[in-house]
């Protein structure tokens, strides 16, 4: 698996992005109408709005887990829309983890490289290397329901980091979990995606968490992405 | 790039074409074909005719009145005795509430023999009153309330665990006694539930045959029991067929009732469910052991009483159970069960999977509950004549009345799925079928053992499809008990406990085998929760 050079420049690039829905009483609800946003690499972008502004969406179409109405979405220059969600090598992350109940926290952090077509062996020794990294060696063969609330959260992580995304999509990353500890993570976080220089959008509706990660930010209102800083 | 779950692409459209195939051949179209024997033999005058026919008016009205009446009495019986179980928390209840699933798992003529052996001929509770209550209704009404008081109960335990811990408070705030908030409060947030599981008891009742064949005797037996005797002793294939019909379309209004119910139903359970709290004080205990008596009393008497009569039958009776003919029905059982099952699988998994596309498919899991078992027998004889004796058409019957447990089964686990699981298993490079395979099936996996184990016990204790469709030397253990139930003697009699005893043993370790309890239920429910605190 290539690793990004430092001075490769790979963007996110989100072209007149549109996209509604209908809702129940018949009309439609735009939640983005001729969106634009580069992410470079090695840059985290922080997207704000309020719950139900359409944050999550957003992701889901990066991610091409939701299509758009219209617009293009491109990594470095390369139209995705015949690019199936698990070939685009983006990883979300979930507001509630969406770890796997029926795995033990290992094959939870080797899920994706299997996918990769590692042998089961190989990928178990690396993902408990990665788990050492994150300091939660000691819990490689528990169930995730066993695990609290911040060690589920960091093997959410080990899980999204692991395949060496070409980009990394935080939804609301820290929401689940209580003021003192999300302070802690959130630096933790930081850290981590700084070290591997992973084009990162985070959606989340606290400005001060966006402005710890973020080196730019957008308020999404009304269909439309203005820079907040 | 869809993960959308209307699209329909070429694999998806070849599951649905499975079951809808199936459906069609073996239900759908010996159906029309039912339709078109009783069309062309009768007439709306033959219907009327029937109905001015005294006996035949009796049979149709007594079919009614038994399943109202059961319904009727499992409430009035289940209101106090979910209550109770659904309030208080006292050693042994978690082992109650996994003893109501007994009676889904015990096949109908096992049932059948033991309420014989409480209330038939020499049984202990007629001999101990010396009361003979042969050939009166209370056989067939208790023999419904064993099959029916435990799905009452059931859906009133879940229905009263959904009851908001809020509002109770807040009516006993605002003055209301415990007595005024279970009428106020409590019990009109569980009527639908209630309302539905009731719908399902009558449409049990009304298209059961086992039960009415073997207790209802002469006077109590039902249309189902006639429709057999008029198609297999009498050759009256037109009468019948009117008969079928006009049952087969009052069931379906009821289970569109039912379905109707059930979507009211749809709403994601409370949070603040009304914690359970140990009984204080004699009137407490006293509702709790009220409530174990009744199901002591009408759920689990039968069936210690085939195990203590089969066990103090003595060795002759035990001894032919080693009978050449004993040993080729338990075979013929174990194989025909085997590979219903094996067919019931792949039909539940693909109409499962093809019934999250469309709402039709969904609902067409529910079709072979509608339509009795002696309608379908009836139908596929008429449909494939040539085929009446064959093994396939056995085993396709079975798997028609045993899928449907796997398909709602499947379909409700995969309903609950958290979306963020299977978009998490795209992002981290999955593709659909890997998806499929490595985290859908795994976290359904506890559903479809369950439902698996249910279509087991269903193919195991099957007994009007094996009268009408089977050959002599394909002798099933139903078949065999209900032949020697017709022969005189005691000692008849007591090989027919027996071997029921062999049946509900049997019954009961395919069904623990299968859904090997407590697997697997808490990674379901950890994904359940993690999707529900997003």
């Amino acid at each position: 698996m290539q690793r990004l050079g430092e001075r490769e420049l790979r963007v996110l690039e989100l072209k007149d992005i549109r996209k509604t829905f209908d809702d129940l009483a018949g009309g439609h609800w735009v939640l983005a109408e001729g969106l634009n946003l580069q992410v470079p690499s090695g840059s985290t972008v922080a997207v704000l709005g309020p719950s139900g502004s359409g944050k999550s969406t957003l992701l889901k179409i990066i991610a091409g887990l939701e299509p758009q109405d219209s617009g293009t979405v491109s990594f470095d220059g390369v139209d995705l829309a015949r690019v199936p969600p698990e070939r685009r090598r983006f990883a979300l992350m979930f507001q509630d983890f969406a770890l796997f109940a029926h795995l033990n926290v290992r094959d939870n952090v080797a899920f994706g490289l299997v996918e990769q077509g590692l042998g089961r062996a190989v990928a178990r020794e690396r993902a408990l290397a990665m788990l050492v990294v994150f300091g939660l060696a000691e819990r490689a063969r528990f169930k995730v329901w066993k695990l609290s609330g911040g060690e589920q959260q960091r093997v959410a992580l080990a899980r999204a980091l692991i395949t060496e995304p070409r980009l990394l999509l935080l939804d609301e990353p820290f929401s689940a979990l209580d003021a003192q500890l999300r302070a802690g993570l959130r630096d933790e976080f930081a850290q981590h995606i700084a070290q591997r220089r992973i084009a990162t959008v985070l959606v989340t509706h606290d400005e001060a968490e966006a402005r710890a990660m973020a080196q730019r930010g957008y308020r999404l209102t009304a269909g439309h992405l203005h820079q907040a800083w | 790039m869809g993960m959308g779950r209307t699209t329909w692409g070429w694999p998806a459209v070849g599951l649905a074409l499975v079951p809808a195939l199936f459906l069609g051949l073996v239900m759908l179209a010996p159906l029309w074909r039912l339709a078109l024997e009783a069309r062309a033999g009768a007439s709306w005058q033959m219907v009327a005719e029937l109905w001015r026919d005294d006996y035949l008016r009796w049979r149709v009205s007594w079919s009614f009145l038994q399943a109202g009446a059961t319904c009727v009495a499992a409430l009035v019986l289940a209101l106090p005795v979910s209550w109770a179980l659904a309030r208080f928390h006292f050693p042994g209840r978690a082992l109650v509430l996994r003893l109501l699933m007994l009676p889904f798992v015990v096949p109908t003529l096992v049932a059948a023999m033991g309420v014989l052996a409480l209330w038939g001929p020499r049984g202990w509770i007629s001999g101990w009153i010396g009361i003979d209550l042969q050939d009166t209704p209370w056989l067939l009404l208790y023999g419904n309330l064993f099959f029916n008081l435990c799905l009452v109960v059931r859906a009133g335990v879940e229905a009263l665990g959904q009851v908001s811990a809020a509002r109770v408070a807040a009516a006993r705030t605002l003055g209301a006694t415990p007595w005024r908030v279970f009428w106020r409060v409590e019990w009109p947030a569980i009527v639908p539930w209630l309302a539905s599981a009731l719908c399902l008891v009558f449409l049990y009742c009304l298209s059961g045959f086992g039960l009415a064949l073997v207790l209802g005797g002469q006077r109590y037996a039902t249309v189902e029991v006639e429709i057999y005797t008029l198609v297999a002793h009498e050759l009256k294939l037109a009468q019948a067929g009117v008969l079928a019909l006009c049952m087969a379309l009052l069931t379906g209004l009821i289970a569109l009732a039912y379905a109707w119910i059930e979507q009211r139903l749809a709403a994601p359970g409370r949070a603040d469910a009304i914690a359970l709290r140990p009984p204080a004080g004699p009137g407490a205990w006293c509702a709790v052991a009220g409530a174990l008596l009744v199901l002591g009393f009408f759920c689990a008497a039968p069936l210690l009483a085939i195990g203590i009569r089969a066990a103090t039958a003595g060795p002759d009776a035990w001894s032919h159970v080693f009978d050449e003919e004993s040993l080729r029905a338990i075979w013929n059982t174990l194989r025909f069960t085997a590979m219903a099952l094996l067919l019931a699988t792949v039909l539940g998994v693909t109409h499962a999977l093809a019934a999250r596309r469309s709402i039709w498919l969904r609902a067409g899991a529910f079709l072979p509950f509608i339509v009795s078992p002696v309608t379908v027998a009836f139908g596929l004889l008429l449909m494939y004549p040539g085929w009446s004796a064959s093994l396939s058409m056995l085993v396709a019957a079975y798997a028609l009345l045993a899928y449907p447990f796997v398909a709602k089964s499947l379909g409700a686990a995969l309903d609950v799925q958290p979306e963020h699981l299977t978009q998490a298993a795209r992002t981290l490079g999955a593709t659909p079928w890997r998806l499929f395979w490595r985290v859908t099936l795994p976290l359904a996996m506890p559903s479809l053992r369950r439902g698996m184990a249910f279509a087991a016990a269903t193919a195991l204790g099957e007994f009007a499809v094996t009268l009408f469709l089977s050959r002599p030397e394909w002798a099933t253990l139903t078949t065999l008990i209900y032949e020697r139930l017709g022969r005189p003697g005691a000692g008849n009699r007591d090989d027919a406990l027996v071997l029921a005893a062999v049946l509900m043993l049997l019954s009961l370790l395919v069904f623990l085998l299968i859904e090997q309890p407590g697997s697997g239920r808490r990674d379901a429910a950890f994904g359940r929760a993690g999707a529900a605190r997003a």
